[in-house]
């Protein structure tokens, strides 16, 4: 589907003469000549526009009426006025009229400092009000659900939470009852707005209306600092702005990326951060004595894990988590390759593939963008439940079908191994368009046919000539957060760094991958096993829904049950003092959560995007970098890295498609390799 | 000269053999022999303006929807729920084919092959009428596939609301018919372009698609010597309030007032005098007794600056104090705002609390000030017109009646007083006191 | 502020807030998407004039007020399990269903009485004697549950004002003394007030009934 493209018109604004695009709304044509229009009610992410609020009225020559500027598209030769006495009278009206049965409350608001109520009062209210009838007033603040808290008596009518209900997550829950003043925002018969993204109506909500019950009454605007990162907690990889205060995560944000997550954040990444400063952290390195982890120092900690990875050498595994950088592994699996000459390391839940598949699978002109998902004609989910496996996608997709008509295909990879179901699909396919991304996961790569499903995939691209077509391609969503890097950074039983051909360890080339390992430990064949950032029996089922994620691991975990209890030597590097862990690792070494990380970290669509550190570490938790360079040099390696920086510039050096990338140019946005210079490296290799 | 209400009592009009015995779908008939253009033609030379409140020039209103084959719909407003209105009711009721007639030559016209009849859920008797008027139609083959071998098909539903005003309104209508709540929608686009499940639609009042068969049988031209130049042919009247023969009146456009109120319906009680009426239904600006000699079209009451609306008058007599009136103009848009958008959510709930405290003695000496001031604020700055359509009553009685609301602040105070037994000099500080308050309250 | 201070006035519930404003959701609760049919019982004959309204439109959810009506014969308001079988059969979800009852004022989202006597007190029926009217009916109803008498806006027919809607009828005009015999009527089951029904009166244009 084509995208909108603007061309570039000139109107006045104020006096002012103003370039912007055509047929932008005014309220946004505006910020192009440094003039700001009042909303409330506007905000383009959830569509049209519908004038409700009545904010951001202006004149244009030769209409009559004031127009809302949310509404009205700017056309060359435009004359529009917000200064003018009729324009400023109708705003300070809507303001007087907005806080009539406003409670004021502000100094025990949490949107107090932060509120667009307060400021446009200020900005463009008249200050006083003529409104002198007892305001209504009652019990608040109530429970919406679990996660939020509703304050009627602050509610504007904004629409905006309604309309993200019923329009993005199109869950229906959350709805107006009764009209006119009597309208009030809420849900059937007492039932909690419980939905995978029901937090973003917060940051909706221009008053204090909604808020986040974990976050309310827990800081004031003028004590907390923002931080932009990136959530970890599943491959979509959304991007986060993260409210600090005193070193503690107490919010998390939606920071807007187009590219990436629309500008939404589902519930999991939103309300998930208690557990990121919570009681399961570890803090401070532990060993087992006894039966029982104990603290120890960090010494006695890195000594011992040390002796127990010597002492195996190459019978050593190694497994890394979704939640590692590209970095940690990357010399996790220098010092596995080097220093211990064991090829034994995965990333992938899925088991080996062969390396020539995974390129070609990887190839830059196959690789589909995550917009691509809203403008083709159809999308195939392949192997997937988006809303489970990357929820964030799961609105990009309603968002194509609901305002461009993109078709949404089912299917799984036996669907795609048999001849005629393939055919079929074909068929359906092509009947909606040309453009096509097929949105597949890693586990149909998986088990004895995956490499032949992987096979079959390629030939799907080349039957709907997916390679370079516009809005087209495929688009992997691996099991784990960061698998995409992982691979990419050589953490893979097969590959060396930018899916290279293994070097030879002196052990052997290839290793075993991760049901490998675990089949090999409990064998005997391997001894011990590096654990990072991943705990293969992790069951959170127990926790609240919006906390929970399922384990990629699950299917594995009576194996790794075993495999972790033979094994002699378990070290874990770990955030969380998971059952697996709690039960097996004798070692641990505290590892820090995402919000406390330096490093970087690749997006399922090939954008390599930079997680930094909002709040400082925990307890005596020691970067990641830190901790592998210190045992490599117990185990008699120099990885050479002295810090966080030098780890990167590493890999950039060791990945070919990576070369002469640097942390400025990935900046805040990410950037995708597949779009650089270099990017023809991988093909190629 | 009697067109819609010509024997409106006859006896089984409502039924197709006697609509059909006194010429029914002839019309129809002769313009399906023409082309839609031509239909077009015949509307455009009528002059025929809407009848249900704005008076847009319904010729023009169905050359607005694109040519071409496409879903088009044809949406027939019935909700009349402008108080004071009744017209549309009467005509429904005693002579459904003709609405339903008027409907098929429009849907020609403007090419449209789905339509609805959105009738207000109140009128039970009208609906079902309509129903078995429509079960008949089709019978005949006026309804259907291929309507008596013209190529043209029309499908028609009898679409019954649920009480709220708003959904006469012609977007919050649309909104309504398609399941939501009847909120009204931004313009544009207009319904031409993207009206009903987002396709091209022409709205049209019962009144105004019923005049359709009769202006295919006059013929456009002769129908627009009817009435006055900017206001062709005859009007169905709704007069009630305060006179002695409220009902529905035909007449031609451009008659003095003062013979409709006096002549057709009898004028006020023996020994009351008019003190004020609303042209046209509840949301006009009263006129008072001076202005009766207006001519009756849409021009000349707009040059009164008021309007002819929807066609309703409703007479107030001298015994009725026009707060009482004002309140319940007020209330019933606070009822039937859609709560939107803020100046109409807010402000008609604003203005019946100041009119509640000028009744009570409450008031302050700024409130009428403060009143019309509201009043101002509202006008021009809503979604739709349901905000005006209460600022602009109550504005015109604030200017036309300033005296009487001021003496009604007054006695009310002083009853209050007497009520309390309170000095009056306690009282004017705490006034004075009410009064800062108001002007330093934020 | 003013020492003149009237009660302050209450809803009909009896709090100072409209009904609905105070509560909280019940986090024991799950949430409520579209009702699953294998759970979900729809009396036949409801679920047939639903299914037979939703064919009529090309947009099956137009059929949502016709069904909401359905719904409220049967079970006598827009109770949850009334919204819950429409939701069912039209495939949407109950929130969005009391979204749009509760807009409307002939849907009622509480409890009533089996027969509606609205009377209409606006403007052309109040300049008649309507507000009174409407307090006699409400007295003389009592607390008699089988009534669910309401005031309401103009109901188009203010030629016979003071006027109410009983059970759909309209009859008017009516004097206070009209008010014991309209209650009887209902309860007995007969035609109510039959020379007073509208449906029976001619157009008042003298020249258009000639
Ligand atoms: C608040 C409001 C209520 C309205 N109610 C009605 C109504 O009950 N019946 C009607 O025909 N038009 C009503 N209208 C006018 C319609 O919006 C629309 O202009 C009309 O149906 C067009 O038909 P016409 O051109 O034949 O008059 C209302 C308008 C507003 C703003
Ligand atoms: S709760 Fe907030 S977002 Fe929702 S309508 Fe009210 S002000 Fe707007
Ligand atoms: S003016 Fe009133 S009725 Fe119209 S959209 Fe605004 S709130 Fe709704
Ligand atoms: S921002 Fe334009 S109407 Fe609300
Ligand atoms: S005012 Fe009562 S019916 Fe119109």
């Amino acid at each position: 589907m084509p995208r909108p493209q603007a061309r570039t018109i000139t109107f006045t604004i104020d006096g002012l003469e103003v370039q912007a695009p055509e047929n932008a709304m005014l309220v946004d044509a505006a910020k192009h000549g440094d003039v700001e229009i009042p909303v409330f009610c506007y905000e383009p992410k959830l569509g049209q526009p519908v004038g409700a609020c009545r904010m951001c009225l202006v004149e244009i020559e030769g209409i009559p009426k004031l127009q809302t500027g949310c509404s009205t598209p700017v056309k060359d030769g435009m004359v529009v006025h917000t200064q003018s006495e009729r324009v400023k009278e109708a705003q300070n009206a809507v303001v007087e009229f907005l806080l009539i049965n406003h409670p004021l409350d502000c100094p025990v608001c949490d949107k107090g400092g932060e509120c667009p109520l307060q400021d446009i009062t200020f900005g463009w209210g008249k200050g006083t009000s003529r409104f002198i009838e007892p305001k209504r007033h009652f019990v608040k603040p109530l429970e919406l659900s679990p996660t939020i808290a509703i304050d009627r008596e602050r509610c504007i009518l904004c629409y905006r939470c309604v309309r993200f209900s019923q329009e993005i997550s199109e869950d229906y829950q959350l709805v107006l009852q009764e009209r006119g003043a009597h309208s009030y925002v809420s849900t059937f018969d007492g039932h909690p707005y419980v939905a995978p993204f029901s937090g973003n109506i917060v940051e909706l909500c221009p008053v204090g209306a909604l808020t986040s019950r974990a976050y309310r009454f827990r800081a004031r605007p003028w004590d907390i600092e923002d931080s932009g990162s990136v959530c970890t907690l599943c491959p979509a990889q959304c991007n986060v702005t993260l409210t600090v205060r005193d070193e503690r995560v107490m919010r998390v944000l939606a920071r807007q990326h187009p590219e990436v997550d629309d500008g939404w954040l589902c519930d999991r990444g939103r309300f998930a951060y208690p557990r990121l400063g919570g009681d399961e952290r570890v803090s401070e390195p532990l060993l087992r004595d006894g039966g029982e982890l104990r603290p120890v120092s960090w010494e006695r900690a890195l000594e011992e894990a040390a002796a127990g990875l010597k002492r195996a050498g190459a019978r050593t595994g190694a497994l890394v988590g979704g939640q590692a950088t590209n970095e940690e592994g990357f010399l996790l699996a220098r010092l596995m390759r080097e220093g211990l000459d064991s090829p034994h390391i995965d990333s992938r839940v899925a088991g080996t593939l062969p390396l020539e598949l995974q390129r070609e699978l990887g190839d830059p002109s196959l690789q589909a963008h995550v917009s691509d998902l809203e403008f083709a004609h159809a999308v195939l989910l392949l192997d997937t439940e988006p809303i489970e496996d990357a929820a964030i996608l799961d609105l990009r997709l309603r968002k194509g079908v609901r305002r461009h008509g993109m078709k949404l295909v089912r299917a799984s990879s036996e669907e795609l191994l048999n001849k005629q179901a393939a055919g079929e699909l074909v068929k359906t396919l092509k009947a909606a368009g040309e453009e096509i991304v097929v949105l597949w996961h890693e586990r149909l790569t998986a088990g004895p046919k995956g490499a032949e499903a992987a096979r079959a995939l390629l030939d799907l691209a080349t039957t709907l000539s997916l390679a370079g077509a516009e809005n087209s391609g495929l688009l992997e969503i691996p099991a784990q957060s960061n698998g995409r890097g992982l691979r990419e950074a050589g953490v893979l039983p097969n590959a060396s760094p930018g899916l290279g051909a293994p070097a030879d360890t002196g052990n052997a080339a290839e290793g075993l991958d991760a049901l490998g390992i675990a089949d090999a430990l409990i064998k005997g064949e391997l001894s011990a096993v590096y654990l990072l950032g991943v705990d293969p029996l992790e069951d959170s089922s127990s926790l609240p829904v919006w906390s929970r994620s399922h384990s990629p691991w699950e299917q594995q975990r009576p194996l790794w049950e075993q495999a972790l209890e033979r094994a002699s030597t378990v070290v874990a590097h770990a955030t969380f003092l998971t059952e697996g862990i709690r039960e097996h690792a004798n070692v641990v070494l505290p590892a820090g959560a995402y919000a406390e990380k330096e490093g970087t970290i690749v997006h399922p669509d090939g954008r390599i995007q930079r997680l930094r550190p909002a709040v400082a570490r925990l307890g005596s938790t020691r970067a990641e970098w830190q901790v592998l360079a210190e045992l490599a040099e117990r185990i008699g390696l120099d990885l050479e890295v002295r810090n966080g920086m030098a780890a990167s510039q590493q890999l950039f050096d060791a990945v070919p498609f990576y070369a002469g990338l640097t942390l400025e140019e990935i900046g805040g946005k990410g950037i995708r390799w597949a779009q650089r210079e270099t990017a023809a490296g991988v093909a190629s290799s | 000269m009697k067109l819609l209400f010509d024997r409106i009592d006859e006896p089984g009009l409502n039924t197709l053999p006697v609509y059909e015995a006194r010429g029914g779908y002839e019309s129809l008939r002769k313009a399906l022999a023409m082309p839609p253009e031509a239909v077009l033609n015949e509307l455009e030379a009528s002059g025929l303006r809407g009848r249900g409140g704005a008076g847009f020039a319904m010729g023009k209103k169905v050359s607005f929807l694109p040519k071409g084959a496409m879903d088009k719909y044809l949406v027939c407003n019935a909700d009349e729920s402008e108080p004071g209105t009744f017209k549309d009711r009467e005509l429904m009721q005693k002579s459904p084919h003709m609405l339903i007639e008027g409907l098929i030559i429009a849907s020609y016209a403007a090419g449209a092959n789905r339509s609805f009849i959105y009738i207000r859920g109140e009128y039970v008797l009208q609906a079902d009428m309509l129903d078995a008027a429509l079960h008949e139609a089709r019978e005949q083959g006026y309804v259907g596939e291929n309507i008596l071998a013209s190529g043209h098909s029309l499908s028609l539903v009898v679409h019954r609301g649920a009480g709220a005003y708003i959904c006469g309104e012609e977007t919050g209508l649309l909104d309504s018919l398609e399941g939501k709540r009847g909120n009204p929608r931004l313009k544009p686009p207009f319904p031409a372009n993207q009206g009903l499940y987002q396709g091209p639609t022409l709205i049209n009042n019962v009144e105004t698609l019923a005049t359709v068969p009769t202006i295919m049988r006059m013929g456009g031209d002769q129908y627009a010597k009817l009435g006055v130049e900017t206001s062709t042919g005859t009007k169905l009247v709704s007069v009630s309030g305060h006179v002695q023969r409220p009902g529905n009146y035909e007449i031609e456009l451009g008659i003095p007032s003062r013979e409709i109120i006096y002549g057709l319906a009898g004028g006020p009680p023996e020994g009351r005098e008019v003190k004020c009426w609303f042209p046209g239904g509840s949301s006009s600006p009263v006129l008072t007794a001076d202005e009766l000699d207006v001519p009756y079209d849409f021009n000349s009451l707009a040059e009164v600056r008021s309007m002819l609306g929807s066609g309703a008058i409703i007479v107030v007599d001298d015994s009725t104090p026009i707060l009482d009136v004002a309140l319940k103009v007020a209330k019933f848009y606070r009822h039937e705002s859609c709560g939107k958008c803020t100046p109409c959510r807010e402000g008609t709930n604003w203005t019946v609390k100041m009119l509640e405290r000028i009744d009570s003695g409450e008031a302050t000496p700024m409130d009428l000030e403060i009143m019309a001031s509201v009043q101002e604020h509202i006008m021009g700055n809503c979604l739709c017109v349901l905000g005006d359509a209460m600022a602009m009553p109550i504005s015109s009685m604030i200017v036309k009646f300033r005296e009487e609301f001021e003496a009604h602040m007054q006695a009310a105070q002083a009853r209050a007083r007497a009520d309390l037994g309170v000095a009056d000099a306690a009282l004017t500080a705490a006034d004075a006191l009410s009064a800062e308050g108001a002007a330093a309250h934020a | 502020m003013s020492a003149l201070r009237r009660p302050i006035p209450r809803y009909a519930h009896g709090s100072r807030v409209p009904p609905g404003w105070d509560e909280a959701a019940d986090l024991t609760k799950e949430p409520s998407p579209v009702p699953d049919p294998a759970t979900t019982e729809v009396p036949a004959t409801l679920r047939e004039e639903i299914e037979g309204h939703m064919a009529l439109y090309p947009d099956s959810r137009s059929a949502t007020l016709p069904a909401l009506e359905a719904a409220q014969r049967v079970h006598g308001w827009c109770s949850p399990e009334a919204i819950e079988q429409v939701a069912c059969v039209m495939r949407l979800t109950p929130a969005y269903l009391v979204s749009v009852a509760s807009f409307y004022d002939m849907l009622e989202t509480s409890p009533v009485g089996k027969h509606s006597v609205y009377v209409c007190t606006n403007i052309s029926c109040s300049l008649r004697g309507a507000d009174e009217l409407y307090g006699a009916v409400r007295t003389a109803a009592g607390d008699d549950p089988e009534f669910n008498v309401r005031a309401f806006e103009c109901l188009g027919a203010c030629d016979i004002a003071p006027m109410a809607s009983v059970d759909g009828a309209y009859v008017g005009p009516l004097s206070i003394e009209d008010v014991p015999r309209l209650l009887d009527d209902v309860r007995a089951g007969r035609e109510v007030l039959p020379e007073k029904q509208l449906a029976r009166r001619p157009c008042a244009d003298a020249e258009a009934s000639a």
